[in-house]
């Protein structure tokens, strides 16, 4: 074979790559949202680049995690909510969409609040400002078809880029961060370590983004012969991801953990390193929030959507129009006014949200792995696709991972 | 005669006659055709699943009871679990677009056990999860009023159901190409919501057509939901005798509001045959008929024609009145006889039937005789009380008197 033929066939595959490409790297990126930066800041403030360790572990699980959605959505056609509700019937199909409603709801609310905070730090007045967001992303899901919004999602994802130039900024030490992600470096166990790093996991793999990725890629409407193209494009997504979470990391860990300042709240992050980065370094990384929020607050909610739409069997596609959409536009958009509105709410405890989002994300979670892990193993569904024998050990103990990293999270907020 | 939901049957204790607990009731096998007759059910025992034909059923009420020595059967071709293959699953109309999920399915036990349908609204999803009874107290105590939501089966593609796919029958787009006399066959079998909706899709001509091939109940019915100016473009567009037919009903206010619509020609001919028909079927109306109730047995019935008809010439159909005396099915001594003497009458009438009233124009009546092979056409009253039959020999005498031959 000569090299001309052997760059056309690469070339043809690049661009069947680059055609496939898009769902799993949004859904991936979409983890990173406002309150996934938050938990990376304060890590960071707090570990240092010790906390950078547990960053590999969580982009293998968080492959291993989509790559499953992405496998029996691609295979069987079929959203997570389609097969829960074909397979267990309307009583548990009503208690985790409720529940998954729920939990997503107060993921917006956190993300509006990074959205609110950050608004403030730049001087915009934040009613003005958080009735536009709500406006504007009900118009691009309203009339925008799938390809307009994943190549804005896409987009946003870029604005990603922003944590770089931070970090740089912050002037970290390379050398130690890069050790710090392959080996481990200066971790001493605590408890506090322990929490810091489910917390990491548990901000990365949410209950919502396995929904999300199923519904997302379904949407995509693409056959199974892109299999290959979409699994390839899962291990790419999870290293994208925590590339960026890495800078986030690396950005607080050489100002704010180094000079021992501590840090509150994450959203005040922005504030908090402009001292020591400078101001650019500190604008750039408030803007990032401010785009993670939007990303978080577009796609969580449109989680909820899709679900609704598979559990109950409506028509929900980006691609269809209103009419025929009617719940899943509606949906979208009453759960945006309903976060706005318990956001704007004065003296109302973010944190008490928060913390009861995270305990029921950490406690559906377990429900969700379960019904992926009966899925993407029932000959009935997969056929040919369902686990390989070693990679279901592998999945398996993935999701057991999670799901006692999810428990104790849970325990660990009554002890 | 009863309708119940799936999930009220589901889950119910199954004993036999004898008070022997087997299990519960886990699923029923119907055939997928169009009449979705239940044939079997499915019986979870502790170590097994046990199918046993609908025939072994003794009872239904809080428990399922069936016969002391009951066989098992076997599935056959065709053969689908309303739990496995119905339920939950998504339906979606011909071009693929999802519309909703089956939350439940309607069993009707009349004229056979059978599937009559699928819910598909919120009340089939609140009953699902246990809460109906306090879903209805509480909208009774708000007085809140909701509708069911209810897929008749005929919308359903039995064939597509055995691929696993829940298919509609996208009928404005498959039935335009039926002959206006099927569709309109077609369209009886369905519920008069369908009907209107269905008119109101096709263009003017084709739903004239079908509209005058409608049987009378269905066409007065029609027109109240339809409203008062598409009535009179729809009657405007048909043929003389069909509109003479319809027009004939309506009160004389209402009769002039349409013809003035018509072109003057029509117009002419229609008020020509309406004024025959003044004078129409009194003159050959036939009281020589027999009515009978629908829950009675066939013997019985056989025992009632021998007992009251000795007076009658020639008995051709046996009409099945309601308690409220109204004309509800149709039958021949043919089909009586070929019934077993305990068979009861609705399992074998035709519910679907045609009628003439008082105000029919005689050529209407005698070409709806000739077209569908009849003997003689019952004649009603507004409120569908039987007054008497029109038999084709007197009324042939018509086209004698009036050298129509």
């Amino acid at each position: 074979m000569n090299l001309k033929s052997l760059f056309k066939t690469y070339k043809a595959k690049l661009l069947i790559f680059l055609a496939v490409f898009g769902p799993v790297t949004i859904t991936a990126m979409a983890d990173n949202d406002a309150a996934g930066v938050a938990t990376y800041s304060l890590v960071g403030a707090k570990y240092g680049y010790s906390i950078l360790f547990v960053l590999l572990l969580v982009t293998i699980l968080l492959a291993i995690t989509q790559e499953m959605g992405v496998r029996i959505a691609l295979v069987s056609g079929k959203g997570l909510g389609d097969i829960i509700r074909e397979r267990y019937g309307v009583k548990i199909s009503v208690f985790v969409f409720l529940g998954l409603m729920i939990a997503n709801l107060g993921t917006i609310i956190a993300n509006f609040a990074a959205i609110k905070v950050t608004a403030l730090m730049f001087n915009i007045p934040t009613l003005p400002f958080i009735i536009c967001v709500v406006i504007i992303s009900f118009i691009f899901i309203w009339k925008g078809n799938y390809r307009t919004n994943q190549n804005i999602f896409l987009v946003s994802a870029l604005f990603y880029i922003c944590y770089i130039i931070s970090a740089f900024k912050a002037n970290p030490d390379w050398g130690k961060a890069i050790t710090s992600v392959v080996l481990p470096t200066d971790i001493k166990i605590t408890r506090g370590f322990i929490f810091a790093a489910i917390a990491v996991l548990g901000t990365t793999i949410t209950p919502w983004g396995q929904f999300f990725v199923h519904s997302f890629v379904l949407d995509k409407k693409l056959s199974v012969d892109k299999l290959k193209y979409e699994q390839t494009e899962t291990f790419f997504g999870a290293f994208l991801t925590d590339f960026f979470s890495f800078f986030m990391i690396v950005a607080t860990a050489a100002t704010l953990f180094v000079y021992k300042i501590p840090l509150t709240s994450g959203e005040q992050a922005a504030i908090a390193i402009e001292p020591f980065a400078g101001k650019l370094a500190s604008i750039l990384f408030g803007l990032g929030i401010m785009n993670a929020g939007f990303m978080g607050i577009v796609i969580v909610s449109l989680s909820t959507s899709y679900a609704f739409s598979e559990f109950f069997g409506y028509e929900g596609s980006l691609d269809a129009p209103f009419e025929k959409g009617r719940s899943f536009y509606i949906l979208f958009l009453i759960q945006l006014i309903i976060a706005a509105l318990i956001v704007l709410i004065p003296g109302i405890s973010l944190f008490k949200i928060v913390f009861y989002t995270q305990s029921l994300n950490g406690a559906l979670l377990p429900v969700v792995f379960f019904f992926l892990l009966k899925a993407s193993n029932s000959p009935e569904l997969m056929g040919q696709y369902v686990n390989k024998k070693w990679y279901n050990y592998f999945v398996t103990i993935a999701s057991i991972i999670i799901i006692i990293a999810s428990l104790t999270t849970i325990i660990g907020f009554f002890i | 005669m009863f309708m119940l939901y799936f999930s009220e049957l589901q889950k119910k204790r199954v004993q036999t006659e004898d008070g022997i607990f087997l299990g519960y009731l886990e699923d029923l096998v119907f055939q997928a055709s169009q009449t979705p007759r239940i044939t079997k059910i499915v019986i979870r025992t502790k170590e097994e699943k046990l199918i046993i034909s609908v025939s072994e059923i003794k009872k239904i009420n809080s428990i399922v009871t069936i016969a002391k020595n009951f066989n098992t059967a076997e599935l056959v071709v065709n053969e689908l679990f309303i739990f496995k293959n119905v339920l939950d699953k998504q339906i979606i109309d011909l071009k693929g677009n999802k519309v909703v999920r089956v939350n439940d399915v309607v069993i009707n036990d009349k004229p056979f056990l059978s599937i009559s349908g699928v819910d598909i609204g919120a009340i089939g999803l609140i009953r699902r999860l246990g809460f109906e009874g306090f879903f209805y107290r509480l909208t009774n105590l708000l007085s809140i009023k909701y509708n069911l939501q209810f897929l008749s089966w005929g919308d359903i593609q039995p064939l597509e159901l055995s691929k696993g796919k829940v298919v509609l029958n996208q009928i404005q787009e498959k039935l335009k190409n039926l002959h206006p006399a099927d569709l309109a066959d077609y369209l009886e079998k369905t519920n008069i919501r369908n009907i209107s909706k269905f008119i109101d899709l096709l263009d003017k001509d084709l739903a004239s057509k079908v509209l005058s091939e409608l049987n009378p109940n269905f066409q007065l019915s029609l027109f109240r939901r339809l409203g008062e100016e598409k009535t009179d473009k729809l009657i405007a567009n048909m043929d003389i005798d069909e509109a003479t037919d319809i027009i004939s009903q309506l009160s004389p206010k209402k009769r002039l509001q349409i013809l003035n619509k018509v072109d003057p020609a029509k117009k002419k001919q229609i008020e020509k045959l309406l004024k025959l028909s003044s004078t129409s079927i009194g003159k050959y109306l036939s009281t020589e008929f027999i009515t009978v109730k629908s829950e009675n047995t066939a013997s019985f019935v056989i025992d009632q024609i021998r007992k009251e008809t000795s007076d009658i010439e020639v008995l051709d159909y046996v009409y099945v009145v309601n308690y409220q005396n109204q004309l509800v099915g149709v039958f021949n001594l043919h089909e009586l006889l070929l019934q077993a003497p305990d068979t009861l009458v609705y399992k074998f009438m035709a519910q679907n039937f045609f009628v003439a009233h008082l105000q029919s124009p005689i050529m209407t009546i005698i070409r709806k005789l000739i077209k569908y092979h009849l003997y003689a056409l019952p004649v009603v009253d507004s409120e569908k009380k039987i007054i008497g039959i029109v038999k084709i020999d007197d009324i042939s005498e018509y086209l004698l008197d009036s050298n129509k031959i």
